[in-house]
Protein backbone atom coordinates (compact mmCIF):
# COMPACT_ATOMS: atom_id res chain seq x y z
CA UNK A 1 0.00 0.00 0.00
CA UNK A 2 3.16 2.23 0.43
CA UNK A 3 4.05 2.41 -2.94
CA UNK A 4 -0.01 3.21 -3.87
CA UNK A 5 0.05 5.82 -1.34
CA UNK A 6 3.51 7.45 -2.95
CA UNK A 7 1.72 7.51 -6.65
CA UNK A 8 -1.36 9.16 -5.04
CA UNK A 9 0.08 11.75 -3.34
CA UNK A 10 2.52 11.99 -6.57
CA UNK A 11 -0.95 12.75 -8.14
CA UNK A 12 -2.18 15.47 -5.33
CA UNK A 13 0.82 16.94 -5.10
CA UNK A 14 1.34 17.45 -8.99
CA UNK A 15 -2.54 18.74 -9.36
CA UNK A 16 -2.74 20.78 -6.26
CA UNK A 17 -5.11 18.79 -4.65
CA UNK A 18 -5.55 20.48 -1.05
CA UNK A 19 -7.22 17.00 0.46
CA UNK A 20 -4.05 14.63 1.49
CA UNK A 21 -6.64 11.17 1.73
CA UNK A 22 -4.78 7.82 3.03
CA UNK A 23 -5.28 4.74 1.42
CA UNK A 24 -6.38 1.90 4.55
CA UNK A 25 -6.33 -1.11 1.86
CA UNK A 26 -7.65 -1.46 -1.72
CA UNK A 27 -11.22 -1.07 -0.65
CA UNK A 28 -10.91 2.07 1.78
CA UNK A 29 -9.56 5.30 2.15
CA UNK A 30 -10.15 8.03 4.80
CA UNK A 31 -9.86 11.70 5.22
CA UNK A 32 -9.37 12.81 9.30
CA UNK A 33 -11.31 10.50 10.84
CA UNK A 34 -13.88 9.72 8.11
CA UNK A 35 -13.91 6.61 6.09
CA UNK A 36 -14.62 6.44 2.40
CA UNK A 37 -15.31 2.88 0.14
CA UNK A 38 -12.56 2.70 -3.16
CA UNK A 39 -14.91 2.23 -6.16
CA UNK A 40 -12.03 1.68 -8.46
CA UNK A 41 -13.97 0.49 -10.99
CA UNK A 42 -15.85 3.59 -11.96
CA UNK A 43 -12.15 5.16 -12.92
CA UNK A 44 -11.51 2.20 -15.33
CA UNK A 45 -11.20 3.74 -18.69
CA UNK A 46 -12.99 1.15 -20.56
CA UNK A 47 -16.17 1.82 -18.43
CA UNK A 48 -15.92 5.36 -18.68
CA UNK A 49 -16.12 4.65 -22.43
CA UNK A 50 -18.68 2.31 -22.01
CA UNK A 51 -20.57 4.90 -19.84
CA UNK A 52 -19.90 7.71 -22.64
CA UNK A 53 -20.75 5.57 -25.65
CA UNK A 54 -24.09 4.48 -23.82
CA UNK A 55 -24.92 7.98 -22.41
CA UNK A 56 -23.59 10.44 -25.55
CA UNK A 57 -26.22 8.81 -28.13
CA UNK A 58 -23.66 6.45 -29.73
CA UNK A 59 -26.03 3.77 -29.10
CA UNK A 60 -29.82 4.37 -28.86
CA UNK A 61 -32.12 2.49 -27.49
CA UNK A 62 -30.31 0.74 -24.68
CA UNK A 63 -31.72 -2.95 -24.09
CA UNK A 64 -29.65 -5.23 -21.96
CA UNK A 65 -26.43 -5.12 -20.65
CA UNK A 66 -24.59 -8.09 -19.51
CA UNK A 67 -21.66 -8.72 -17.15
CA UNK A 68 -19.67 -11.91 -16.18
CA UNK A 69 -16.92 -11.88 -13.79
CA UNK A 70 -14.32 -14.96 -13.07
CA UNK A 71 -12.13 -13.91 -9.80
CA UNK A 72 -9.40 -15.94 -7.65
CA UNK A 73 -11.25 -19.01 -5.17
CA UNK A 74 -10.35 -16.80 -2.52
CA UNK A 75 -12.65 -13.98 -3.40
CA UNK A 76 -16.19 -13.03 -1.74
CA UNK A 77 -18.64 -13.38 -4.86
CA UNK A 78 -21.01 -10.94 -2.99
CA UNK A 79 -18.38 -8.40 -2.96
CA UNK A 80 -18.04 -9.15 -6.82
CA UNK A 81 -21.74 -8.43 -7.25
CA UNK A 82 -21.08 -5.02 -5.25
CA UNK A 83 -18.33 -4.19 -8.30
CA UNK A 84 -20.65 -5.66 -11.56
CA UNK A 85 -23.62 -4.21 -10.07
CA UNK A 86 -21.95 -0.88 -9.82
CA UNK A 87 -20.60 -1.03 -13.10
CA UNK A 88 -23.93 -1.68 -14.15
CA UNK A 89 -25.12 1.72 -12.62
CA UNK A 90 -22.60 3.98 -14.09
CA UNK A 91 -22.31 2.37 -17.14
CA UNK A 92 -25.89 2.26 -17.76
CA UNK A 93 -26.41 6.19 -15.51
CA UNK A 94 -29.71 4.35 -14.34
CA UNK A 95 -31.39 2.85 -10.55
CA UNK A 96 -32.14 -0.72 -10.42
CA UNK A 97 -35.07 -1.93 -9.78
CA UNK A 98 -35.34 -5.19 -8.50
CA UNK A 99 -33.10 -8.11 -8.30
CA UNK A 100 -33.10 -12.01 -8.40
CA UNK A 101 -30.12 -14.16 -7.54
CA UNK A 102 -29.37 -17.78 -7.36
CA UNK A 103 -25.94 -18.78 -5.69
CA UNK A 104 -24.15 -22.05 -5.50
CA UNK A 105 -20.82 -21.82 -2.84
CA UNK A 106 -18.45 -19.74 -5.40
CA UNK A 107 -20.56 -18.59 -7.87
CA UNK A 108 -23.52 -16.66 -8.43
CA UNK A 109 -25.85 -15.41 -11.76
CA UNK A 110 -28.45 -12.35 -10.98
CA UNK A 111 -30.85 -10.50 -13.18
CA UNK A 112 -31.35 -7.31 -12.41
CA UNK A 113 -34.48 -4.63 -13.83
CA UNK A 114 -33.03 -1.11 -14.64
CA UNK A 115 -35.40 1.98 -15.19
CA UNK A 116 -36.69 1.65 -18.21
CA UNK A 117 -37.11 -1.68 -17.95
CA UNK A 118 -33.25 -2.59 -19.15
CA UNK A 119 -32.59 -5.99 -17.89
CA UNK A 120 -29.00 -6.47 -16.54
CA UNK A 121 -27.43 -10.39 -16.53
CA UNK A 122 -24.74 -10.59 -13.90
CA UNK A 123 -22.77 -14.17 -14.25
CA UNK A 124 -19.93 -14.03 -10.96
CA UNK A 125 -17.69 -17.19 -10.56
CA UNK A 126 -14.59 -17.51 -7.62
CA UNK A 127 -12.51 -20.10 -9.47
CA UNK A 128 -9.40 -18.92 -10.20
CA UNK A 129 -6.17 -19.85 -8.48
CA UNK A 130 -4.21 -17.12 -6.50
CA UNK A 131 -2.69 -14.46 -8.95
CA UNK A 132 -4.55 -15.31 -12.06
CA UNK A 133 -6.20 -12.14 -13.08
CA UNK A 134 -9.81 -11.83 -13.67
CA UNK A 135 -11.32 -13.03 -16.59
CA UNK A 136 -14.62 -10.41 -17.09
CA UNK A 137 -17.21 -8.90 -19.85
CA UNK A 138 -19.09 -6.11 -20.04
CA UNK A 139 -21.69 -5.72 -22.83
CA UNK A 140 -24.50 -3.37 -23.52
CA UNK A 141 -26.80 -4.43 -26.59
CA UNK A 142 -29.13 -1.67 -27.88
CA UNK A 143 -31.57 -1.20 -30.92
CA UNK A 144 -28.94 0.99 -32.59
CA UNK A 145 -25.04 -0.53 -31.50
CA UNK A 146 -23.67 -3.01 -29.11
CA UNK A 147 -20.16 -1.80 -27.18
CA UNK A 148 -18.48 -4.31 -25.07
CA UNK A 149 -15.13 -4.26 -23.44
CA UNK A 150 -13.67 -7.59 -25.58
CA UNK A 151 -13.49 -7.79 -28.89
CA UNK A 152 -15.71 -9.47 -31.25
CA UNK A 153 -15.56 -13.09 -31.28
CA UNK A 154 -13.09 -13.48 -28.41
CA UNK A 155 -13.59 -14.68 -24.94
CA UNK A 156 -11.04 -13.08 -23.34
CA UNK A 157 -9.27 -9.10 -23.16
CA UNK A 158 -6.21 -8.82 -25.22
CA UNK A 159 -2.81 -7.92 -23.70
CA UNK A 160 -0.57 -4.95 -25.08
CA UNK A 161 2.71 -6.88 -24.91
CA UNK A 162 3.21 -10.58 -25.25
CA UNK A 163 6.56 -12.05 -25.12
CA UNK A 164 7.30 -15.62 -25.98
CA UNK A 165 10.58 -16.81 -24.76
CA UNK A 166 12.15 -18.62 -21.93
CA UNK A 167 9.19 -16.95 -19.72
CA UNK A 168 6.21 -16.33 -21.77
CA UNK A 169 4.99 -13.22 -20.30
CA UNK A 170 2.28 -10.25 -21.03
CA UNK A 171 1.94 -6.80 -20.00
CA UNK A 172 -1.11 -4.38 -20.25
CA UNK A 173 0.16 -0.63 -19.16
CA UNK A 174 -2.07 1.62 -19.09
CA UNK A 175 -1.41 4.95 -17.45
CA UNK A 176 1.97 6.86 -18.46
CA UNK A 177 2.20 8.65 -15.06
CA UNK A 178 1.79 5.47 -13.06
CA UNK A 179 3.70 3.50 -14.90
CA UNK A 180 5.19 0.61 -12.80
CA UNK A 181 1.69 -0.22 -10.61
CA UNK A 182 -0.68 -2.57 -12.05
CA UNK A 183 -3.80 -2.52 -13.74
CA UNK A 184 -6.17 -3.09 -10.60
CA UNK A 185 -3.40 -0.45 -8.42
CA UNK A 186 -3.89 2.44 -11.32
CA UNK A 187 -7.40 2.16 -11.02
CA UNK A 188 -7.64 2.92 -6.70
CA UNK A 189 -5.22 5.22 -6.77
CA UNK A 190 -6.71 7.09 -9.64
CA UNK A 191 -10.12 6.54 -7.77
CA UNK A 192 -9.03 8.51 -4.92
CA UNK A 193 -7.40 11.01 -6.69
CA UNK A 194 -10.57 12.05 -8.54
CA UNK A 195 -13.18 12.10 -5.61
CA UNK A 196 -10.31 14.14 -3.62
CA UNK A 197 -9.84 16.40 -6.85
CA UNK A 198 -13.39 16.87 -7.46
CA UNK A 199 -14.68 16.70 -3.97
CA UNK A 200 -17.12 13.77 -4.50
CA UNK A 201 -16.99 11.99 -1.14
CA UNK A 202 -20.77 12.91 -0.61
CA UNK A 203 -21.48 10.86 -3.87
CA UNK A 204 -19.41 8.32 -2.93
CA UNK A 205 -21.03 7.21 0.05
CA UNK A 206 -24.47 7.88 -2.02
CA UNK A 207 -23.08 5.28 -4.22
CA UNK A 208 -22.27 3.03 -1.89
CA UNK A 209 -24.88 3.14 0.06
CA UNK A 210 -27.50 2.30 -2.88
CA UNK A 211 -24.93 -0.37 -3.72
CA UNK A 212 -24.81 -2.20 -0.76
CA UNK A 213 -28.61 -2.28 -0.13
CA UNK A 214 -28.69 -3.90 -3.85
CA UNK A 215 -26.44 -6.76 -2.31
CA UNK A 216 -28.37 -7.13 0.72
CA UNK A 217 -31.70 -7.76 -1.23
CA UNK A 218 -29.51 -10.15 -3.31
CA UNK A 219 -28.45 -12.20 -0.87
CA UNK A 220 -32.41 -12.13 0.75
CA UNK A 221 -33.15 -12.97 -3.28
CA UNK A 222 -30.38 -16.01 -2.91
CA UNK A 223 -32.29 -17.36 0.02
CA UNK A 224 -36.10 -17.25 -0.50
CA UNK A 225 -35.93 -17.67 -4.18
CA UNK A 226 -37.93 -14.84 -5.15
CA UNK A 227 -37.25 -11.74 -6.87
CA UNK A 228 -36.52 -8.55 -4.51
CA UNK A 229 -37.87 -5.38 -5.69
CA UNK A 230 -36.15 -1.98 -4.29
CA UNK A 231 -38.47 0.06 -2.10
CA UNK B 1 -25.84 -50.59 -45.94
CA UNK B 2 -28.66 -49.43 -48.10
CA UNK B 3 -28.70 -45.33 -48.72
CA UNK B 4 -31.58 -44.45 -46.66
CA UNK B 5 -34.32 -43.04 -49.14
CA UNK B 6 -35.22 -39.58 -47.58
CA UNK B 7 -37.37 -36.34 -48.56
CA UNK B 8 -37.67 -32.76 -47.21
CA UNK B 9 -41.00 -31.09 -46.54
CA UNK B 10 -42.31 -27.41 -46.36
CA UNK B 11 -38.51 -25.97 -46.81
CA UNK B 12 -39.29 -22.88 -44.35
CA UNK B 13 -37.77 -23.45 -42.04
CA UNK B 14 -34.60 -21.45 -41.08
CA UNK B 15 -32.08 -24.66 -40.94
CA UNK B 16 -33.42 -26.01 -44.61
CA UNK B 17 -30.29 -24.76 -46.88
CA UNK B 18 -28.17 -26.88 -43.69
CA UNK B 19 -29.25 -29.94 -45.34
CA UNK B 20 -28.57 -29.42 -49.06
CA UNK B 21 -24.77 -30.55 -49.13
CA UNK B 22 -24.98 -33.28 -46.34
CA UNK B 23 -28.14 -35.04 -48.51
CA UNK B 24 -26.30 -34.52 -51.83
CA UNK B 25 -23.29 -35.91 -50.54
CA UNK B 26 -23.61 -38.38 -48.11
CA UNK B 27 -23.23 -41.82 -49.56
CA UNK B 28 -25.58 -43.02 -46.63
CA UNK B 29 -28.62 -41.06 -48.30
CA UNK B 30 -30.45 -41.06 -51.25
CA UNK B 31 -32.68 -38.12 -51.64
CA UNK B 32 -35.49 -38.37 -53.27
CA UNK B 33 -37.79 -35.54 -53.24
CA UNK B 34 -38.89 -32.59 -51.91
CA UNK B 35 -42.00 -31.09 -51.17
CA UNK B 36 -42.26 -26.71 -50.94
CA UNK B 37 -44.71 -24.92 -48.48
CA UNK B 38 -44.96 -22.00 -50.86
CA UNK B 39 -43.52 -20.33 -54.16
CA UNK B 40 -41.08 -18.53 -52.82
CA UNK B 41 -38.98 -21.01 -50.90
CA UNK B 42 -40.01 -23.45 -54.44
CA UNK B 43 -37.85 -20.75 -56.19
CA UNK B 44 -35.34 -20.85 -53.50
CA UNK B 45 -34.55 -24.08 -53.46
CA UNK B 46 -34.52 -24.73 -57.56
CA UNK B 47 -32.41 -21.88 -57.67
CA UNK B 48 -30.18 -23.92 -54.98
CA UNK B 49 -30.37 -27.27 -55.81
CA UNK B 50 -30.70 -29.16 -59.28
CA UNK B 51 -31.80 -32.28 -60.07
CA UNK B 52 -33.86 -33.45 -57.24
CA UNK B 53 -38.05 -33.53 -58.27
CA UNK B 54 -39.68 -30.55 -56.00
CA UNK B 55 -43.49 -30.96 -55.53
CA UNK B 56 -46.04 -28.38 -54.59
CA UNK B 57 -47.95 -31.01 -52.02
CA UNK B 58 -46.75 -33.11 -49.77
CA UNK B 59 -48.93 -35.94 -50.62
CA UNK B 60 -48.36 -35.82 -54.17
CA UNK B 61 -44.83 -36.14 -53.04
CA UNK B 62 -45.61 -39.08 -50.70
CA UNK B 63 -47.90 -41.07 -53.36
CA UNK B 64 -45.15 -40.30 -55.82
CA UNK B 65 -42.36 -41.87 -53.73
CA UNK B 66 -43.62 -45.04 -51.91
CA UNK B 67 -39.92 -45.71 -51.28
CA UNK B 68 -39.32 -42.39 -49.29
CA UNK B 69 -37.94 -44.27 -45.90
CA UNK B 70 -37.27 -41.19 -43.80
CA UNK B 71 -38.40 -37.41 -44.00
CA UNK B 72 -36.65 -34.40 -42.76
CA UNK B 73 -40.03 -32.31 -41.75
CA UNK B 74 -37.89 -28.79 -42.69
CA UNK B 75 -41.34 -26.77 -41.61
CA UNK B 76 -43.03 -23.71 -38.75
CA UNK B 77 -43.51 -25.29 -35.41
CA UNK B 78 -47.47 -24.93 -36.04
CA UNK B 79 -47.00 -27.91 -38.91
CA UNK B 80 -45.18 -30.45 -37.03
CA UNK B 81 -47.85 -32.52 -35.63
CA UNK B 82 -49.70 -33.03 -39.12
CA UNK B 83 -46.86 -33.76 -41.20
CA UNK B 84 -45.92 -36.06 -38.53
CA UNK B 85 -48.98 -38.16 -38.66
CA UNK B 86 -48.86 -37.98 -42.39
CA UNK B 87 -45.20 -39.37 -42.39
CA UNK B 88 -46.63 -42.19 -39.29
CA UNK B 89 -49.36 -43.36 -41.41
CA UNK B 90 -47.09 -44.11 -44.15
CA UNK B 91 -43.94 -45.79 -41.56
CA UNK B 92 -41.84 -42.92 -42.86
CA UNK B 93 -39.08 -42.07 -39.77
CA UNK B 94 -38.82 -38.55 -38.85
CA UNK B 95 -36.76 -35.60 -38.50
CA UNK B 96 -37.87 -32.94 -36.88
CA UNK B 97 -36.55 -29.18 -36.48
CA UNK B 98 -36.15 -28.26 -33.06
CA UNK B 99 -38.95 -27.44 -31.55
CA UNK B 100 -41.47 -30.03 -32.56
CA UNK B 101 -44.43 -27.72 -30.67
CA UNK B 102 -44.71 -25.92 -27.51
CA UNK B 103 -48.42 -27.49 -26.45
CA UNK B 104 -47.98 -30.55 -24.31
CA UNK B 105 -51.00 -31.86 -26.01
CA UNK B 106 -49.91 -31.71 -29.11
CA UNK B 107 -46.63 -33.14 -27.67
CA UNK B 108 -47.79 -36.26 -25.93
CA UNK B 109 -50.15 -36.81 -29.30
CA UNK B 110 -46.07 -37.33 -31.30
CA UNK B 111 -45.13 -39.09 -28.30
CA UNK B 112 -47.88 -41.77 -29.26
CA UNK B 113 -48.00 -41.04 -32.64
CA UNK B 114 -44.37 -42.40 -32.72
CA UNK B 115 -44.09 -45.38 -30.62
CA UNK B 116 -47.92 -46.61 -32.05
CA UNK B 117 -45.89 -46.59 -35.10
CA UNK B 118 -42.36 -47.72 -34.35
CA UNK B 119 -41.03 -44.90 -35.77
CA UNK B 120 -37.63 -43.18 -34.96
CA UNK B 121 -38.52 -39.52 -34.38
CA UNK B 122 -35.13 -37.58 -34.05
CA UNK B 123 -34.70 -33.92 -32.58
CA UNK B 124 -32.14 -31.68 -34.77
CA UNK B 125 -30.24 -30.43 -32.01
CA UNK B 126 -26.99 -30.11 -34.04
CA UNK B 127 -25.16 -28.70 -31.39
CA UNK B 128 -24.28 -32.72 -30.17
CA UNK B 129 -22.14 -32.72 -33.63
CA UNK B 130 -19.86 -30.09 -32.77
CA UNK B 131 -16.62 -30.83 -32.11
CA UNK B 132 -16.04 -27.95 -29.40
CA UNK B 133 -19.05 -29.84 -27.64
CA UNK B 134 -17.61 -33.08 -27.82
CA UNK B 135 -13.90 -31.50 -26.54
CA UNK B 136 -15.72 -29.48 -23.57
CA UNK B 137 -18.33 -32.94 -22.60
CA UNK B 138 -15.18 -34.96 -22.60
CA UNK B 139 -12.83 -32.04 -20.61
CA UNK B 140 -15.83 -32.14 -17.64
CA UNK B 141 -16.68 -36.21 -17.64
CA UNK B 142 -12.74 -36.60 -17.20
CA UNK B 143 -12.74 -33.61 -14.46
CA UNK B 144 -11.09 -31.26 -15.54
CA UNK B 145 -13.13 -28.30 -13.46
CA UNK B 146 -13.86 -30.78 -11.00
CA UNK B 147 -17.70 -30.94 -9.96
CA UNK B 148 -20.25 -28.19 -11.66
CA UNK B 149 -21.42 -25.28 -9.74
CA UNK B 150 -22.95 -23.39 -12.24
CA UNK B 151 -23.19 -23.04 -16.50
CA UNK B 152 -23.54 -20.00 -18.05
CA UNK B 153 -24.23 -20.17 -22.10
CA UNK B 154 -25.23 -17.93 -24.78
CA UNK B 155 -27.06 -19.03 -27.76
CA UNK B 156 -27.52 -15.61 -29.96
CA UNK B 157 -28.13 -14.73 -33.19
CA UNK B 158 -29.32 -12.26 -35.30
CA UNK B 159 -33.00 -13.03 -36.44
CA UNK B 160 -34.68 -15.25 -38.50
CA UNK B 161 -37.52 -13.25 -39.11
CA UNK B 162 -37.19 -11.51 -42.81
CA UNK B 163 -36.12 -14.52 -44.60
CA UNK B 164 -38.40 -16.75 -42.61
CA UNK B 165 -41.30 -14.75 -42.01
CA UNK B 166 -42.91 -17.87 -39.74
CA UNK B 167 -41.49 -17.51 -37.16
CA UNK B 168 -42.52 -13.54 -36.62
CA UNK B 169 -46.06 -14.92 -36.45
CA UNK B 170 -47.04 -16.33 -32.94
CA UNK B 171 -49.28 -18.53 -33.88
CA UNK B 172 -46.71 -20.35 -35.99
CA UNK B 173 -43.90 -20.26 -33.72
CA UNK B 174 -45.65 -20.94 -30.54
CA UNK B 175 -48.62 -22.35 -31.81
CA UNK B 176 -51.10 -19.67 -30.74
CA UNK B 177 -50.82 -16.26 -29.75
CA UNK B 178 -50.15 -15.64 -26.14
CA UNK B 179 -49.24 -12.30 -24.10
CA UNK B 180 -45.92 -12.49 -23.12
CA UNK B 181 -46.80 -10.28 -19.88
CA UNK B 182 -49.78 -8.15 -18.92
CA UNK B 183 -49.21 -4.45 -20.27
CA UNK B 184 -46.84 -5.82 -23.19
CA UNK B 185 -47.45 -5.56 -26.38
CA UNK B 186 -45.41 -8.73 -27.19
CA UNK B 187 -46.34 -12.22 -27.65
CA UNK B 188 -44.53 -15.42 -26.95
CA UNK B 189 -43.12 -17.02 -30.23
CA UNK B 190 -40.04 -14.88 -30.76
CA UNK B 191 -36.03 -15.49 -29.82
CA UNK B 192 -36.90 -18.58 -27.29
CA UNK B 193 -38.69 -20.56 -29.80
CA UNK B 194 -35.53 -20.52 -31.90
CA UNK B 195 -32.94 -21.10 -29.28
CA UNK B 196 -33.36 -24.91 -27.22
CA UNK B 197 -30.28 -25.97 -27.64
CA UNK B 198 -28.59 -24.40 -24.34
CA UNK B 199 -31.59 -25.45 -22.34
CA UNK B 200 -30.74 -29.20 -23.95
CA UNK B 201 -27.22 -29.16 -23.31
CA UNK B 202 -27.35 -28.12 -19.65
CA UNK B 203 -29.14 -31.22 -19.00
CA UNK B 204 -26.58 -33.64 -20.75
CA UNK B 205 -24.06 -31.94 -19.03
CA UNK B 206 -24.63 -32.21 -15.57
CA UNK B 207 -26.75 -35.16 -15.94
CA UNK B 208 -29.34 -33.23 -14.01
CA UNK B 209 -32.78 -31.38 -14.56
CA UNK B 210 -34.74 -28.41 -14.39
CA UNK B 211 -35.41 -27.34 -10.52
CA UNK B 212 -36.22 -23.82 -10.97
CA UNK B 213 -36.22 -21.56 -13.58
CA UNK B 214 -36.53 -17.53 -13.31
CA UNK B 215 -37.07 -15.35 -16.71
CA UNK B 216 -37.14 -11.21 -17.82
CA UNK B 217 -37.83 -9.99 -20.80
CA UNK B 218 -36.07 -7.05 -22.24
CA UNK B 219 -37.12 -4.02 -24.60
CA UNK B 220 -37.33 -5.26 -28.11
CA UNK B 221 -34.06 -3.93 -30.21
CA UNK B 222 -36.48 -4.36 -32.65
CA UNK B 223 -39.47 -2.85 -31.96
CA UNK B 224 -41.95 -3.46 -35.11
CA UNK B 225 -41.63 -7.24 -34.74
CA UNK B 226 -44.52 -8.28 -32.54
CA UNK B 227 -42.79 -11.00 -30.64
CA UNK B 228 -39.66 -11.15 -28.40
CA UNK B 229 -35.99 -10.40 -29.04
CA UNK B 230 -33.89 -9.91 -26.00
CA UNK B 231 -34.62 -12.14 -22.70
CA UNK B 232 -32.47 -13.30 -19.79
CA UNK B 233 -32.62 -16.59 -18.01
CA UNK B 234 -31.60 -17.98 -15.10
CA UNK B 235 -32.36 -20.66 -12.42
CA UNK B 236 -31.19 -24.22 -10.88
CA UNK B 237 -31.15 -27.58 -11.76
CA UNK B 238 -32.14 -30.58 -9.01
CA UNK B 239 -28.25 -30.92 -8.45
CA UNK B 240 -27.76 -27.85 -7.49
CA UNK B 241 -25.82 -26.28 -10.44
CA UNK B 242 -26.91 -22.66 -11.09
CA UNK B 243 -27.22 -21.75 -14.68
CA UNK B 244 -27.34 -18.06 -16.64
CA UNK B 245 -29.07 -18.49 -20.35
CA UNK B 246 -28.92 -15.98 -23.06
CA UNK B 247 -31.08 -17.10 -26.00
CA UNK B 248 -31.70 -13.62 -27.22
CA UNK B 249 -31.98 -12.59 -30.99
CA UNK B 250 -28.97 -10.31 -30.25
CA UNK B 251 -26.96 -9.93 -33.05
CA UNK B 252 -28.72 -7.13 -35.56
CA UNK B 253 -29.23 -8.14 -39.03
CA UNK B 254 -29.97 -6.54 -42.61
CA UNK B 255 -33.08 -7.75 -43.37
CA UNK B 256 -32.84 -9.97 -46.51
CA UNK B 257 -35.22 -12.01 -47.81
CA UNK B 258 -32.42 -14.55 -48.43
CA UNK B 259 -29.75 -14.83 -45.78
CA UNK B 260 -26.71 -14.42 -47.70
CA UNK B 261 -23.04 -12.41 -47.52
CA UNK B 262 -24.25 -8.82 -46.17
CA UNK B 263 -27.01 -10.37 -43.27
CA UNK B 264 -24.84 -8.94 -40.41
CA UNK B 265 -24.83 -5.63 -38.87
CA UNK B 266 -23.09 -6.74 -36.01
CA UNK B 267 -19.76 -8.52 -37.26
CA UNK B 268 -21.11 -11.60 -35.79
CA UNK B 269 -23.99 -13.46 -36.71
CA UNK B 270 -24.22 -15.77 -34.35
CA UNK B 271 -22.91 -17.08 -31.33
CA UNK B 272 -22.95 -20.25 -28.68
CA UNK B 273 -20.49 -19.77 -25.85
CA UNK B 274 -20.20 -21.77 -22.75
CA UNK B 275 -18.92 -21.21 -19.37
CA UNK B 276 -18.83 -23.64 -17.32
CA UNK B 277 -17.87 -23.48 -13.64
CA UNK B 278 -16.49 -26.14 -11.49
CA UNK B 279 -15.01 -26.31 -7.75
CA UNK B 280 -11.44 -27.04 -9.46
CA UNK B 281 -11.90 -24.33 -12.53
CA UNK B 282 -13.47 -22.91 -15.51
CA UNK B 283 -13.88 -23.81 -18.93
CA UNK B 284 -14.86 -21.30 -21.49
CA UNK B 285 -15.96 -22.37 -25.05
CA UNK B 286 -16.64 -20.85 -28.45
CA UNK B 287 -18.12 -23.20 -29.92
CA UNK B 288 -17.75 -21.63 -33.59
CA UNK B 289 -14.12 -20.88 -34.38
CA UNK B 290 -11.39 -20.05 -35.04
CA UNK B 291 -13.06 -18.02 -37.75
CA UNK B 292 -11.75 -15.30 -40.85
CA UNK B 293 -12.89 -11.66 -41.25
CA UNK B 294 -12.63 -9.27 -44.23
CA UNK B 295 -14.54 -6.36 -44.61
CA UNK B 296 -15.36 -6.68 -48.14
CA UNK B 297 -18.57 -6.68 -50.22
CA UNK B 298 -21.33 -6.29 -50.35
CA UNK B 299 -21.39 -3.68 -47.26
CA UNK B 300 -17.46 -3.21 -46.68
CA UNK B 301 -18.76 -3.49 -42.53
CA UNK B 302 -16.18 -5.82 -40.70
CA UNK B 303 -17.85 -9.42 -40.46
CA UNK B 304 -16.95 -12.93 -39.09
CA UNK B 305 -16.70 -15.42 -41.66
CA UNK B 306 -17.53 -19.07 -40.09
CA UNK B 307 -15.19 -21.68 -40.98
CA UNK B 308 -17.24 -24.74 -39.84
CA UNK B 309 -20.56 -25.67 -40.10
CA UNK B 310 -20.80 -29.22 -40.31
CA UNK B 311 -22.65 -30.20 -37.59
CA UNK B 312 -25.31 -31.62 -39.65
CA UNK B 313 -23.06 -34.54 -40.90
CA UNK B 314 -22.98 -36.33 -37.63
CA UNK B 315 -26.62 -35.50 -37.21
CA UNK B 316 -27.50 -37.47 -40.10
CA UNK B 317 -25.14 -40.49 -39.67
CA UNK B 318 -26.72 -40.74 -36.39
CA UNK B 319 -30.35 -40.43 -38.04
CA UNK B 320 -29.45 -43.23 -40.37
CA UNK B 321 -27.89 -45.26 -38.00
CA UNK B 322 -30.94 -44.89 -35.49
CA UNK B 323 -33.06 -46.03 -38.31
CA UNK B 324 -31.27 -48.82 -40.40
CA UNK B 325 -30.17 -50.70 -36.46
CA UNK B 326 -33.36 -49.44 -34.66
CA UNK B 327 -31.50 -47.12 -32.39
CA UNK B 328 -33.04 -44.68 -30.11
CA UNK B 329 -31.95 -40.91 -30.98
CA UNK B 330 -30.00 -39.17 -28.63
CA UNK B 331 -32.43 -36.28 -28.94
CA UNK B 332 -35.86 -38.51 -28.81
CA UNK B 333 -39.20 -37.17 -28.18
CA UNK B 334 -39.35 -37.93 -24.60
CA UNK B 335 -36.10 -36.84 -23.44
CA UNK B 336 -36.77 -33.54 -25.27
CA UNK B 337 -39.93 -33.15 -23.64
CA UNK B 338 -38.35 -31.52 -20.35
CA UNK B 339 -36.18 -29.38 -22.20
CA UNK B 340 -39.75 -27.77 -23.69
CA UNK B 341 -41.68 -27.61 -20.63
CA UNK B 342 -38.50 -25.58 -19.34
CA UNK B 343 -38.79 -23.43 -22.25
CA UNK B 344 -42.32 -22.73 -20.98
CA UNK B 345 -41.44 -22.27 -18.05
CA UNK B 346 -39.32 -19.65 -19.34
CA UNK B 347 -42.42 -17.63 -21.05
CA UNK B 348 -44.49 -18.46 -17.59
CA UNK B 349 -41.96 -16.42 -15.03
CA UNK B 350 -41.86 -13.77 -17.59
CA UNK B 351 -45.54 -13.50 -17.65
CA UNK B 352 -46.04 -14.09 -13.96
CA UNK B 353 -42.24 -12.26 -12.43
CA UNK B 354 -41.85 -15.01 -10.36
CA UNK B 355 -39.61 -18.26 -10.35
CA UNK B 356 -41.23 -21.26 -12.12
CA UNK B 357 -40.31 -24.23 -9.73
CA UNK B 358 -40.55 -28.24 -11.17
Amino acid sequence: MNNLQQKLDFLLEKYSVEDRPVLKNDKEFSIGDKTYPVLSHRTERKFTELKNIVNNGTLEGVSVMRTSRIVEKNKDIYEELYREIDICRYVLQREMKSVMVYDNGNVLNAILSAEDDIVCTIEIAATLNEGDIPKEKHEVIAKRGTACDIVVDSQLRQDSIYIFGENNEKYTDVDFELYGLSYDEINIVRNVFFISRDNEYDNVLKNHTIVSNLVELAKKSAKSGEREVVR
Amino acid sequence: MKPLKIAMMSMTHGHTRKYYQTLMENPKLDWVAVSTANDEVKEIFLNSVKGIPCYEDELEMLDAHPEIEAVVLASENSEHLRQMKLCAERGIHILSMKIPTFDMEEYEEMIKVVEDNNLVCQIELEMHYNPVIARLKESVAEGKIGNIKSFNATNITLSPVWAFPWQGVPEKSYGKRVSIKDGDSRFRGGALCDHPHIFDMIRHITGSDFESVYAEVAPNIRPDIEEEDMLSVIGRMKDGTIFSLDPSWAKMEERLKVPGPGWEVFPKRMEVNITINGDKGTLMADCFGPNVYHNGCPNDRYTVQYTYFDEWIGLIDEFVDNIRNNKTPLINLKWHKRTIEAMNAVYESIATGKAVKF
